[in-house]
């Protein structure tokens, strides 16, 4: 048994090379394991004092957040709210203020929950992951990081470094929005992201857009090529039918399958609205679930 | 009581809670933060299932374990039967588990590891036993029954009992039928309430410790006495060999009413030979109490004119007991109260059933029934005023009880505030006002009875001058025990700050009922005045001897005695008490006298427990502003206006705060608490990510209004209890804002966004 | 780095509770709360649900707010480590506690220090926060008595206390 406070990353990712797991702020980890989901593993490595995970770093081509950085970071720091807004909603809904203080992006990406509020937008944004190891370091999209619940491509020896996400284009914008039956202290029932880039006209270019909780991984919304030219009504109407279609949600103690198939396709279609005036230049303040009033009512 | 003329009756602004630096600092202690030299960890086996036989219980491997001290199970325990109504069960499952949550057997090891792992090797086989998790279906005469041997059981005379249905009560006055046939219109309405907590923040823990033959427990009950009858009955002791002491109790809202684990507790530590201690888990908390909010299908109809007189009320219902009967046996009478509901009827007809499943056991929570009754009613009378197209305020003004009224069960009140509590209510919320088209105000009221039993103090001064007060009652959070200090004060001229309390220890104090019923400052506040009464006598007459006056002329003031008409002719208290305590001692003690139950006239009550009588009764009216998402049914509550006639308020911050916190989790009820039971009948939702209390961020501004009428009879300076009733009429508030918003009420509770949801959809088909 | 490694399973840490440093003995899997409680000896901070649900367990983790149920102890070696015994003044109460007692914002006091916890994070962080600030900065700390209206009002009323 072993518990190792690394302070850079070379000390982590030896650690997890030999067979160490990397524990952050362990908001998953430590319930999880009173819950019988998974035992506490037998070795880990604290990942949250190495100084090079905690950057967020403006680049030529985007943003790069370490793996560190706490949900209170994001969801307050100016440049993820200003052009990376779906991110920053998210970030602002998770848990309760110690949840957001302790949880970390790269803790909530790995964990691979579909309920996380942090994967649509991320999904919708085009983010790739940086995963190291004593054998080196690779870039893998989220799409291709997700394979089921609490599953990743990852090996066991990868540490989650980075989160790298392009630059938005111009006239875009992105927001986030779940379904919540209280407004704090909340898990997804359903949610969904959008990223929206608009013509000078304000009809649309291309949208994308995530779901979370309706299947087991976080989910893009296929066949928006057609959106092409649409206005923004119609094209948020498309969205919510589309959305609505493609999930395969479960019921359970949260809510039936039904309903998380209705209600998703609200939030998508709410999404694609709320980040189109994003795009427009509207400031839509974040949360966006709590500029909007109730459960996300519009 | 001649205190209300003689008290001071300008209460001070500002009130700090006695126990209110412990609190804050930290400092408090509370049952589990308590430990003993050599105390042992308590852990209990659960059947984990609805309903089953036992075919082989084995703790040899437990037993054996090292670190394990004591294993019990239902054959190292006296073979007693009990049950506050009902005796229908044992401290352990004999023979047949009836569910998830009753206890199989018990362990005390050296820490929480070891006991669980202990637990974990005890050999349980069971057969299964047909699921009995339908109310309505555990009514037939088909159904299994979840106590074939229901006829044995020792019960309450006033009880009426048949096969599943462990306690029926009906309220007929007058003639429905005929009621009925004069009306106009008969709506009918059918409406299903879900079971939910109490949810005090602090989980229960019990620490026992025998010395010699005698034994002490410290415990998270609301009821220090009930719990200590509960030890001595199951475990056969006398009282005077069992104190039931309280530290600070971290909430309860009934949930911590009854006697639970102290006896588990206290075998475990007398076979172990150790202090022994428990501290529930959140689930355990939510599985295990028999101190659940019942469940309650109505079927409710109403006739009435076409100028809004109501002419007759017809209702049934039926609520889920549980598998074992808690003092949810008067519920049944209390229920049908509730449903006729506060209103002028000449005709009714209402009966209830209390059903045993196999669920948790009911019992009581914050005004047991009543928010689920009044949810069910108040939507009801919703659908009644717009079926004869009168506004609901106006249709309440007009058929509501007033004073001198008479009440559905034929009881005449005195003096009321409800028709005042109406207007403050509606007035408060803005009603009538234009809104958003996806916002309404919905307007329900309420009432609750007082409860008037015995209760003792006494009071004494020592030569210092400092007092104490030593009580029987009981704090929960509210407030009510601080509030003595400010009685015994008024009453002898002191400052509250004079006074320390004891409290909350069964050894030291004349018995009270507890932390239930809203009765503590009622009752024990002028058990506490009485005794002060008698200390005031004593430092008049030392007084009078002391300045040479008469006994009748001397008054107590500020911290001295003297003479009326002549304050430079005083005495400071403190130097009466140096010449007390060199001869006469300054002590009181006294009790309070319940108040006759008020007659009925014209009514007949089949199982009656005295609940169809309201003492003092309080009334409420509830009026709240709604906003709905109509595409996804998730509701927000924006503003809550409630106005209450709770007789006179004697401590204006602890009112408040009452009326606060009891709307805040009527709004939780509305929206979001309630339990679900699989097919097996067990939880499926006792956690709190599940179970969804209403957060800081949920929780709208509440505008409190109080109708203060002097209210002869009842508690101290005209007062009636508080605690119980704002928790009433707030979920059918909400309920009758989202009709208007739907267009038709959501008949089940709690009203969630789904069930709304299926509302609207049901509406748009 | 710190590298602990245990055939035992139990690792020797130090944890800086309000400015005192408590050597203690525990397996990994020990919960920070748990060891506040138990070894450390400091009961003010209380266990409602073991589940990050209810705030009951609230400390400060370096000036931030931490559900010391759900955060590992060996994880806390090095940090300052603040919980409600930690908070007074010498025998000065903090403007927050006196304001919960003039407000009337206490009743059972179960949810009060983690309340208090997690009201002077946010008070660090925003010195005047609007009432809006105050309810999603105290909305992981549930409590059932109040109905929360005095526990706003008294974090509004501490925040307008100058103090240093």
């Amino acid at each position: 048994m072993s518990f190792v406070i690394a302070t850079t990353i070379a000390e982590a990712v030896a650690a997890m090379a030999s067979g160490a797991r990397p524990i952050a702020g362990g908001t998953d980890l430590v319930v999880g394991a009173r819950h019988g989901k998974a035992a506490l593993p037998q070795h880990l490595v604290a990942i949250d004092r190495i100084e090079a995970l905690l950057v967020v770093h403006d680049t030529a081509d985007g943003v790069t957040i370490g793996s560190g950085v706490s949900h209170s970071v994001l969801e307050s720091h100016p440049l993820l709210a200003s052009a990376y807004s779906g991110l920053a909603d998210a970030s602002a809904l998770v848990g309760s203020p110690s949840t957001r203080n302790l949880g970390t992006i790269g803790g909530n990406i790995m964990n691979a929950s579909p309920a996380m509020d942090t994967g649509a937008p991320l999904l919708v944004l085009g983010a790739q992951v940086e995963l190291q190891s004593m054998r080196g370091s690779r870039r893998v999209p989220l799409s291709e990081l997700w394979t089921g619940p609490g599953r990743t491509s990852a090996a066991p020896d990868e540490l989650c470094v980075m989160v790298h996400i392009p630059t938005p284009l111009v006239r875009s914008g992105s927001a986030y929005l779940r379904l919540e039956y209280r407004r704090a202290m909340e898990i997804a029932v359903v949610g969904a992201a959008a990223c929206v880039v608009l013509d000078e006209d304000g009809f649309v270019v291309s949208a994308s857009v995530a779901l979370t909780a309706v299947a087991p991984t976080i989910i893009m919304v296929d066949g928006l090529h057609s959106l092409a030219g649409a206005n923004v009504p119609e094209a948020a109407v498309r969205v919510g039918v589309l959305a609505a279609g493609q999930a395969t949600p479960i019921s359970d103690v949260r809510a039936s399958a039904q309903y998380r198939r209705h209600t998703v396709g609200v939030m998508a279609r709410r999404a694609v609205e709320a980040a189109a005036r994003r795009a427009a230049g509207d400031i839509v303040a974040i949360p966006l679930n709590r500029a909007i009033g109730i459960g996300a009512a519009s | 009581m001649t205190a209300t003329t003689t008290a001071i009756t300008t209460s001070p602004p500002r009130f700090v809670r006695a126990d209110g630096p412990d609190k804050v600092t930290g400092s408090g202690r509370y049952t589990a933060d308590l430990s003993l030299t050599g105390v042992l960890a308590a852990k209990f086996r659960y059947a984990n299932i609805g309903h089953a036989r036992i075919v082989r219980l084995d703790v040899t491997a437990a037993r054996a374990m090292p670190g394990v001290f004591a294993v019990l199970t239902a054959d190292d325990v006296p073979d007693v039967r009990f049950g506050p109504f009902v005796q229908d069960r044992t401290l352990f499952a004999r023979d047949v588990v009836r569910f998830e949550g009753e206890i199989v057997a018990a362990v005390a090891a050296v820490n929480a590891v070891v006991a669980q792992r202990a637990v974990d090797a005890i050999v349980v086989e069971y057969e299964p036993l047909p699921v009995i998790n339908d109310i309505e279906a555990a009514l037939s005469v088909e159904s299994a029954l979840v106590h074939p041997d229901w006829q044995s059981y020792g019960a309450a005379d006033a009880l009426v009992r048949d096969r599943n249905d462990a306690s029926f009560a009906s309220i007929t006055k007058g003639d429905v039928g005929a009621g009925m046939a004069a009306a106009d219109h008969i709506i009918e309405s059918r409406y299903v309430a879900d079971g939910c907590h109490a949810v005090p923040i602090e989980p229960r823990a019990v620490v026992a410790q025998w010395e010699g033959n005698k034994v002490t427990i410290w415990t998270t009950t609301q009821v220090p006495f009930d719990a200590r009858a509960g030890v001595c009955e199951t475990l056969q002791l006398p009282t005077n060999r069992v104190r039931i002491i309280v530290p600070h109790l971290g909430g309860g809202f009934g949930g911590k009413c009854g006697f639970h684990y102290e006896a588990h507790i206290a075998a475990l530590a007398r076979v172990a030979k150790r202090p022994v201690r428990l501290v529930f888990t959140r689930r355990e908390e939510f599985i295990a109490p028999d101190r659940r909010r019942e469940s309650i299908v109505f079927n409710i109809e109403t006739g009435v004119l076409d100028d809004g007189t109501i002419t007759a009320r017809r209702a049934w219902l039926a609520m889920d007991n549980g598998a074992y009967t808690a003092d949810a046996a008067f519920f049944s009478q209390l229920a049908a109260m509730h449903t006729a509901g506060p209103y002028r009827i000449p005709n009714v007809q209402v009966e209830a059933h209390l059903v045993y499943t196999n669920h948790q056991p009911s019992g009581s929570v914050r005004a047991p029934t009543a928010p689920q009754a009044c949810w069910a009613l108040e939507s009801h009378t919703d659908e009644v005023a717009a079926a004869v197209g009168i506004d609901p305020v106006e249709f309440r003004r007009r058929n509501a009880v007033d004073t001198g009224a008479v009440g559905p069960s034929g009881q005449t009140y005195g003096e009321i505030g409800l028709q005042q509590c109406i207007d403050l209510a509606a007035g408060g919320a803005g009603y009538g006002q234009p809104l958003p088209d996806d916002e309404a105000i919905g307007v329900a009221i309420g009432w609750w009875p007082s409860f008037s039993v015995p209760s003792g103090a006494y009071i004494k001064i020592d030569g210092d001058g400092a007092g104490q007060i030593i009580t029987g009652a009981q704090e929960c959070g509210t407030g009510s025990v601080m509030t003595l200090r400010d009685l015994a004060a008024d009453e002898l001229g002191m400052k509250p700050e004079d006074f320390e309390l004891v409290y909350q220890d069964t050894a030291v104090a004349p018995y009270d009922m507890g932390a239930t019923g809203s009765q503590t400052l009622l009752n024990n506040g002028r058990a506490v005045i009485a005794a002060a009464g008698q200390v005031a006598e004593q430092l008049k007459k030392l007084a009078a001897d002391h300045l040479e006056a008469a006994e009748a002329d001397i008054v107590l003031a500020d911290g001295h005695a003297y003479v009326a008409g002549t304050p430079a002719t005083t005495v400071s208290l403190v130097e009466l008490a140096g010449i007390a305590a060199g001869g006469q001692l300054l002590i009181g003690h006294g009790s309070s006298t319940p108040a006759e139950a008020p007659p009925l006239a014209g009514s007949s009550c089949v199982g009656d427990l005295g609940m169809a009588a309201f003492v003092a009764p309080q009334f409420s009216c509830h009026a709240v502003r709604v906003k709905l998402d109509r595409d996804t049914g998730v509701a927000r509550v924006l503003h809550v206006s409630a106005a209450h006639d709770s007789g006179i308020i004697i401590n204006p911050i602890g009112a408040h705060g009452q009326v606060e916190g009891a709307v805040m989790m009527g709004i939780g009820q509305a929206l979001s608490e309630g339990t679900t039971y699989d097919d097996q009948a067990r939880q499926r939702n006792a956690a709190l990510l599940e179970y969804k209390l209403q957060t800081c961020a949920d929780a709208p501004p509440i505008l409190v209004q109080f109708v203060e009428i002097f209210t002869p009879d009842a508690g101290p300076r005209g007062a009636k209890g508080l605690a119980e009733a704002p928790n009433i009429a707030t979920a059918a508030a909400i309920s009758n804002a989202l009709a208007k918003l739907i267009g038709r009420p959501v008949r089940q509770l709690p009203m969630t966004a789904e069930r709304v949801w299926n509302t609207i959809q049901g509406d748009a088909s | 780095m710190t590298d602990s490694t245990t055939a035992s399973g139990t690792f020797d840490v130090t944890l800086d509770v309000n400015g005192i440093a408590y050597p203690v003995h525990i397996e990994q899997d020990r919960n920070l709360l748990s060891v506040i409680r138990g070894e450390v000896g400091l009961t003010g901070t209380k266990e409602g649900c073991d589940d990050c649900e209810c705030g009951a367990c609230m400390v400060l983790l370096d000036g931030r707010p931490v559900n010391s149920c759900s955060y590992l102890a060996v994880q806390a070696q090095g940090r300052a480590i603040t919980t409600i015994e930690g908070v007074m003044t010498g025998d000065d109460l903090h403007p927050l506690q006196q304001a919960l007692l003039d407000e009337g914002g206490v009743q059972c006091g179960f949810c009060t220090p983690g309340m208090i916890m997690s009201a002077m994070a946010l008070l660090a962080d925003n010195p005047s926060p609007s009432e809006e600030q105050v309810r999603i900065g105290l909305s992981g700390n549930l409590c059932r008595c109040t109905g929360y209206t005095r526990i706003v009002a008294a974090v509004q009323r501490a925040a307008a206390v100058p103090h240093a």
